[in-house]
Order: C-alpha cells, then structure tokens, then sequence
C-alpha cells in the first residue's frame, strides 16, 4: 500500500515548501506515495491517519505545541524542513529580546488583543522526537527529494557531521576571514556544497551548528582576526535556540 | 443567527479563516481571519547589521522574497546615499520579474485555476489536460531559473547586497536566457486567453487602486505612489504619513487605509496605472480578451496577472539582451554607513511593498517598519467580501463558500507577510 504523506506549516515564511513545489519529480514520486494533506496545494482536508509528517517552521504558539504532539503520536514519520523547523532558525531571533517587548513593538497597546497563545520560538525538535531533518534556509529541493525517498524506503536519515570548512576547500573557494570578513563556515552543518561562498557570499550559518563542530577552535581563529564578536553575533541568526550551547566552552 | 466559517482557506499561501454571520437572509458580519502566527520582524532586525537585515527581512517570505530582499536593500542605500550602478539596477529589476514569473505561474495555475474549473487542485489536471500543467510548470519553472540566473537560486536570493551583485551571470548565460524568455511569450499569452475564457464573477469594487508609477518604464523597483481614483503621486518616502495601519481582533495582520478609507493593490492596480507603460503585445493581448482601463473587478485581478506574465516575459528577454550586449560590473559599489533612516518601495507581484530601515553610525538598526500588500489589500478585501456576498446567497451553503473563497484566491494574499 502505498503510505499516506502530509505536509504542515507552522511559524514561517512557506520557502521551503515553495522549494519543493520547485522541484520537478514531485508530480513523478507522487505516485509512490498519496499526498493525503497539503494546505498550500489542494482543498482537500487533514486526514486522522497517516504515515509520514513533512512539517516546516518553528513552534512558536500554544497551538503548534498540541499539534506536534498529535502528529507525533499519529505519524509512523516525522521529517521537518528548513532552519525554523531544525534550529528555530529566524523566528528565533526574538530569544535575544523580551518577547512581551517585540510584541508591543510591532502591535503596540492592541498586543494584548492579538498574537492569542504565541510562546517563545523553538525547533520542532525540542517539542516532539524527529525521525528525519532536511536543513537549509530554504532547503534544496534535492536534498529534500533524498530524504523523502529515504524515509519512502524505511531507512534512517543521514546527517552530515562535518563543518562548511572542508567543501568550502574543494569547491577552491578563498577564505574571508584573509578578507577581514566573518564567515560562519567554521562551525555550520556541510550539505550545501557551501552554495553561498561559492557565490560570493559568506555562510550565514542557516543549517544550523555541525555536530562536530568546534567552538572553541573557531572563536579562537575569529579571534585572530578580531572578529570573534562578530563572528557569535553572526550565528545568532539562525542558532538563537542553541545559543546557550553557543556561549558555553563545554559545547566544544 | 447562522455562522458559516472556513477554517484554514486552501489554495492561498498562509494560514487564514473566513468567518461569515448570517441572521435571517442578511449577512451581519464577514471577515478574513488571519491566524497565521505572528511573527514580530520589525522587532527581530533592531539590533541587527545592515547586512543582515535583508537577509532576515527575506525571511518574511518565501513566495516573494526576491522582493523583500531588494526593498530592504533600497532601503539601506536610501539611509546610507549609495549610489549604485546601472548594471545592478538592471539586475535587480531582472530578479523581481523572475519573482512575477514564479509568482503569478503558481497563483494562476496552481491555486487559482482549479476554481474557475471546479477542482479542488490541480492535481488531476496532469492527466485530463497534461499541456496545461506543463505550461504552468514551465512559466513556475522559467521563473525559478531567472530567481537562480540572477539571485543564485529560487527562493532568498544570495547573491544580492547592499551596493550591487557578489556574483552575476556571465554574457552567455544572459543570451542563452534571453532566448528561452523569448520563446515564453507564447505561453505567456496562451494563459491570457485561458483565464480570458472562464467565466467571471460580475463584481466592482468602490475602493481606490495603488501602486507604483513611472514615467519611462512599468514601475517594479522605483517610482512614485499612485493613486487610479484621485489620480495623485506621492514620494515613497512620504508612505508612513499617507498609510493608516490598525490592529483588528480577528487578525494577527493589521488592516491599512488611506485617508481611513481600503484600497487595493496588486496586478490589477498596476495594469490600471501604468497601462501605457505595457509593451504593445501585451496590450494587444489584453485587448483581444476585452481588458483594457479601467478595470473595477477586483476578479479580474487574475487576467492582469496573466497580462503582465506577456509584459513580464519579453521585457526580460530584452534586459538579458541588453546585459549581455552591455559592459559595466554590478560588483557591490563603496559606501560608508551612517546615522539615517532610509525607505524603500517596490511592486512585488500582490502589490507595492515597502521597507523602513532606521541606522545609527555604525550601520546597526535602530528601527524598521515593512508594510507588505496583503496588509493592504485586507482591509478592500473585506469590504468586498461584504459587498459581494449578498448578491451570492442564493447559492447552497458549499457553493456560497466556494466563491467567497475565490474571490479571496483573486486578491492572492498571502499571510506569511501579511503577518510579518
């Protein structure tokens, strides 16, 4: 039989979806699977039964929370995409200031009235247990495509460990920080093929912090450039969740 | 009292409700709820560099983040004085007609089309009209590629910065795309006659239309404020005084007015204003089909989309041509940044965006402000929805919603940035 698929949405800007809606061989693979539920695409309604979860965004109201804990306890598999769903990715930047304030900011006196239930942004993974992560900001559908067809065939997702550093290498790109430019390279999550250096573009750091990465080591090397400041304030875009693990040496 | 409600609209890009009170025949309340989450990024980029501003504010969304990546960047060399190079000028205006392509593809096709042919999606169309979908993947498609040839890929361009391009596409690249832009036209057209041939709600909307003017081009990335009914221009930079914004309770967007009265913007508001600034073929296109100013049925809002995919098409073929025939680098020009507060505008493809971005010294943001065009258009939409509706009540329950919803499908909102 051929396993239900669904796709959800919570805090974020649809990129990743659109990414996969770019990605040609879906209208092919949906023929290895039923595609049950997809609010960006068809009117038809969120199943009670399914087997794989594709969920995007951060978790940043009452409502994500209780909506991940039943799609955890309905989905056979959970495989969430892009930076907000794996690292609280931009939503998270609002952990650096008081969120009431942020709030007040934006909505002024009538904060109260709207914004019903929303809590402080955190990845998926610290609310449910994950099966599979496709990182990226947004994700590349390709990598996406792997993933799906990983899960479709009962394996186990296969993260990348290392840091940007060594395909930077290899892709014979120049380092930025000869440049006096901060580059988060140093400690994020391999995948991309380092696709922005290769453009021109220091990493900004949006598949969040490798496994193996070593903190302490690149502050260090940042240092040497006097851009160690620069350098942690730069991966408060997309690691403001990890933060803590940022600033503590015990991370290293 | 009876309440029909839509929880969660498909087909459009976000999360939304439609809640409609009917007592006794007469329709005593009918909103658009937005419950998409908020999301807070005008207090999310204070503190942040002027590099990263852009880059967190294309994060407001995914559909058109072509266009909050170069509004935001307008707006931090507004603040800072930068002057930059013809070249990135045509590049960025290259980017957000990519973004139109990928834009108005998906909507027509993918979101709005299965209404007009009673289809909950457009899924089963890949087996009864295969050519169809195959148009509208390659119009999504040559959309994708123009993002990827000028921005570095499809969605949150990489290559664009404040001061011009970290990379740019080479003179083959530019010829080779201006061919296939070329060859789009038909296509292009080929949807114009489609959505020229459903059949059409008859509506017309009270409110005023907006959108960016230019006297020499079809405004994208600059221009003046104008407006269809009062026939005024107004600065960019005089936005925030002319724009109302306020907080309703059924909405985690704010509503805007102007002068405390909705308005529209989007396609339709563009094909309006700057009818005269439309290539030829794709005023002959809209002619053939029975558009031409001024058009009040805010459902037709889906054939000035396809109008402008004809526009859109060989336009770009002509700036790729003209790229490539062209020497000058768009490498990111010399600045310093400075105490200032700078504004941005451009037409994203539901309508005019704009970006205030607020520096101290050394270029750290002080403060921001976006107002996006679904924030805009909310507002119109429900007084259209309000106006519309009686004449609709008739219809069975699944019919009545069915309409509403594709009235709301005609603005094309899009709630991700109507949340910001």
């Amino acid at each position: 039989m051929r396993p239900n698929v669904v796709f959800l949405s919570l805090a974020s800007d649809f990129g990743c979806q659109v990414q996969i809606t770019n990605f040609p061989e879906l209208l092919e693979m949906l023929g290895t699977f039923n595609l049950s539920y997809w609010q960006l695409a068809t009117s038809a309604h969120m199943p009670d039964e399914y087997d794989i979860a594709v969920i995007e965004g951060a978790c940043t109201t009452k409502e994500h929370v209780e909506l991940l804990e039943k799609v955890r306890a309905t989905a056979k598999v959970v495989i969430i995409v892009g930076a907000c769903a794996c690292t609280g990715g931009i939503p998270s930047i609002a952990l650096n200031g008081d969120l009431e304030e942020g709030l007040k900011l934006v909505y002024g006196e009538a904060a109260g009235k709207v914004a019903w239930g929303h809590i402080p942004p955190r990845p998926i993974g610290a609310v449910i247990d994950v099966d599979f992560k496709v990182l990226g900001c947004p994700v590349n559908p390709d990598e996406f495509s792997y993933v799906l067809q990983r899960a479709l065939l009962g394996l186990v997702d296969n993260v990348h460990r290392e840091t940007m550093c060594a395909s930077c290498k290899i892709n014979e790109n120049s380092c930025f920080y000869a440049q006096g430019k901060v580059c988060l390279g140093l400690v994020t999550a391999a995948g991309c093929e380092s696709f922005c250096i290769n453009r021109g573009r220091a990493c900004t750091g949006c598949r969040g912090i490798a496994a193996d990465a070593n903190m302490k080591a690149a502050r260090e090397f940042a240092a040497k450039y006097t851009l160690e400041q620069e350098f942690l304030n730069g991966l408060e875009i997309y690691n403001s969740h990890a933060k803590g693990l940022v600033h503590d040496d015990s991370f290293c | 009292m009876t309440t029909l409600s839509v929880n969660h609209v498909a087909r459009i890009e976000g999360h939304g409700d439609i809640t409609v009170d009917v007592d006794e025949g007469v329709i005593k309340r009918i909103t658009m709820d937005i419950v998409e989450p908020a999301r807070i990024f005008e207090s999310m980029v204070v503190g942040r560099t002027f590099e990263e501003a852009p880059l967190i504010t294309s994060r407001i969304c995914g559909i058109c983040s072509a266009n909050h990546a170069v509004t935001s960047i307008l707006a931090t060399e507004n603040a800072f004085g930068v002057e930059v190079s013809q070249r990135t000028k045509k590049l960025r205006e290259l980017l957000v007609y990519g973004s139109y392509l990928q834009n108005h593809g998906t909507h027509l096709y993918i979101l709005a089309a299965p209404d007009y042919v009673g289809l909950p999606s457009v899924f089963p169309l890949a087996e009864t009209a295969p050519e169809i979908v195959k148009r509208a993947l390659a119009l999504k498609r040559l959309g994708n590629e123009l993002c990827t040839l000028v921005g570095g890929r499809t969605v949150h361009p990489t290559t664009a910065v404040v001061g011009g391009f970290t990379s740019e596409p080479t003179r083959t690249e530019l010829l080779t795309f201006g061919k296939r832009l070329e060859e789009a036209v038909r296509d292009a057209a080929a949807t114009v006659e489609l959505f020229g041939s459903f059949d059409i709600p008859r509506y017309e909307t009270k409110n005023d239309m907006l959108s960016l003017v230019a006297a020499d081009n079809y405004a994208i990335v600059e221009g003046e404020i104008h407006s269809l009914a009062h026939k005024w221009n107004r600065p960019v930079s005089d936005y925030r005084g002319l724009m109302q914004e306020e907080v309703v309770a059924h909405s985690n967007s704010k509503h805007v007015m102007v002068d405390g009265k909705p308005f529209m913007v989007g396609a339709i508001a563009r094909v309006n204003n700057s009818w005269d600034q439309l290539l030829p073929s794709a005023r002959v296109v809209a002619s053939k089909v029975g558009m031409r100013p001024v058009m009040k049925n805010p459902f037709y809002n889906n054939i000035c989309q396809a109008i402008e995919l004809v526009d859109a098409a060989e336009r770009c073929a002509m700036l790729c041509y003209e790229l490539a025939d062209s020497d000058g680098s768009a490498a990111p020009v010399e600045f310093k940044p400075r105490e200032a507060v700078g504004y941005g505008a451009t037409e994203a493809p539901r309508g005019t965006l704009y970006h205030t971005l607020e520096y101290d010294k050394n270029g750290i943001v002080t403060a921001g402000d976006v107002i996006t065009p679904t924030a805009q258009n909310l507002a119109g939409l429900e007084a259209d929805m309000r106006a519309f509706a009686p004449s609709i009540l008739k219809l069975e329950h699944d019919e009545f919603i069915l309409k509403i919803e594709q009235l709301v499908r005609a603005y094309d909102p899009c709630l991700s940035c109507a949340v910001h």
